[in-house]
């Protein structure tokens, strides 16, 4: 029976098993492989894109340093312009999810970002670590930012809660959007080719009509491009806010 | 098995954190400095221009 959730399972493409330390076992998942691609894919491209470090650029250089140009322009204006210590992080965060997002558009291939777990891993690591590094830098000052400035101190308990409940959201939201997206878009693609195959296997006729909602399947494959960049653009720009408050707390 | 779930996520989060770590490092150290030297080339270039 054929399901459209069948594409997310993880699988297993060889194990190594060692009973004698403890049960001890190690697989290689088709997850770990995509990992490894999406890597060996994002190294690659920097290396085509080197040029030899000439200071004239070829076309694949004028590519990657204007790409590397708006992720540093991004971390810049959110987070600030003596802050581009983090930009090594974000512009690796945004290419990882970029190219795992991109590579599962292409037909048959998995998607590492529709895991649950990665997503939201990723986004509960970097709320901690936003949080850690919150509270190294303010001290207990850092509990100022679930108090709004100005607010009557009548309300204080009511928007301390509030503002504490919208900021331990921010470790599910954050992964949760992407990981519903990608789903959501891949399920979709998957349920509308199953329906497109059987029509366009019935008959001469109803192949040519079916071409008018192919133009449509098309269309939303388009969408799922734009919604691999948007996502991955969503994150590292949520990612750099959180940062920046952790920074400058409001 | 239900209670083997732990293990498999354990196993997907650490690839996919093997992989971003070393994709920070690698490009921390070796390629986003070179970016920053080009640029900083380019810039005294056009100052003395």
């Amino acid at each position: 029976m054929f399901s459209p959730l069948d594409q997310f399972e993880t699988i297993s493409l060889f194990s190594l098993a060692a009973p004698i330390l403890g049960n001890f076992n190690i697989a290689l998942t088709n997850l770990g492989f995509y990992c490894f691609l999406v890597f060996v894919i994002i190294f690659g491209f920097h290396v085509i894109s080197n040029n030899n470090l000439a200071l004239v650029p070829s076309h694949y250089s004028i590519a990657l340093e204007s790409f590397f140009a708006s992720i540093a322009n991004m971390v810049r204006s959110q987070i600030g312009e003596n802050k581009e210590i983090y930009l090594p992080f974000v512009y690796s965060l945004f290419l990882f999810i970029l190219v795992s997002n991109l590579v599962s558009n292409v037909p048959y291939n998995f998607a590492v970002t529709s895991s649950a777990i990665v997503c939201l891993g990723l986004s509960v690591t970097i709320f901690l670590s936003v949080t850690i590094l919150a509270l190294t830098k303010h001290g207990i000052k850092f509990f100022s930012f679930f108090v709004p400035s100005g607010c009557p101190l009548a309300l204080v308990p009511l928007l301390v809660l509030i503002e504490l409940i919208s900021y331990f959201a921010r470790s599910v939201s954050l992964g949760l959007r992407l990981f519903a997206n990608i789903v959501a878009g891949h399920t979709l693609l998957a349920i509308l080719s199953s329906f497109l195959i059987k029509l366009f296997s019935t008959s001469i006729l109803v192949f040519f009509v079916t071409l008018i909602p192919f133009a449509l399947f098309t269309a939303i494959i388009g969408l799922e491009i734009a919604v691999s960049f948007i996502q991955a653009f969503v994150f590292s720009l949520l990612v750099c806010s959180y940062i920046k408050d952790a920074e400058y707390l409001h | 098995m239900p209670q083997l779930m732990p293990f498999y996520f354990v196993n997907q989060i650490s690839f996919t954190f093997l992989v971003l770590l070393s994709l920070i490092f690698v490009l921390s150290k070796y390629i986003l400095p070179y970016f920053v030297y080009l640029f900083v080339t380019r810039f005294y270039i056009t100052v003395l221009n």
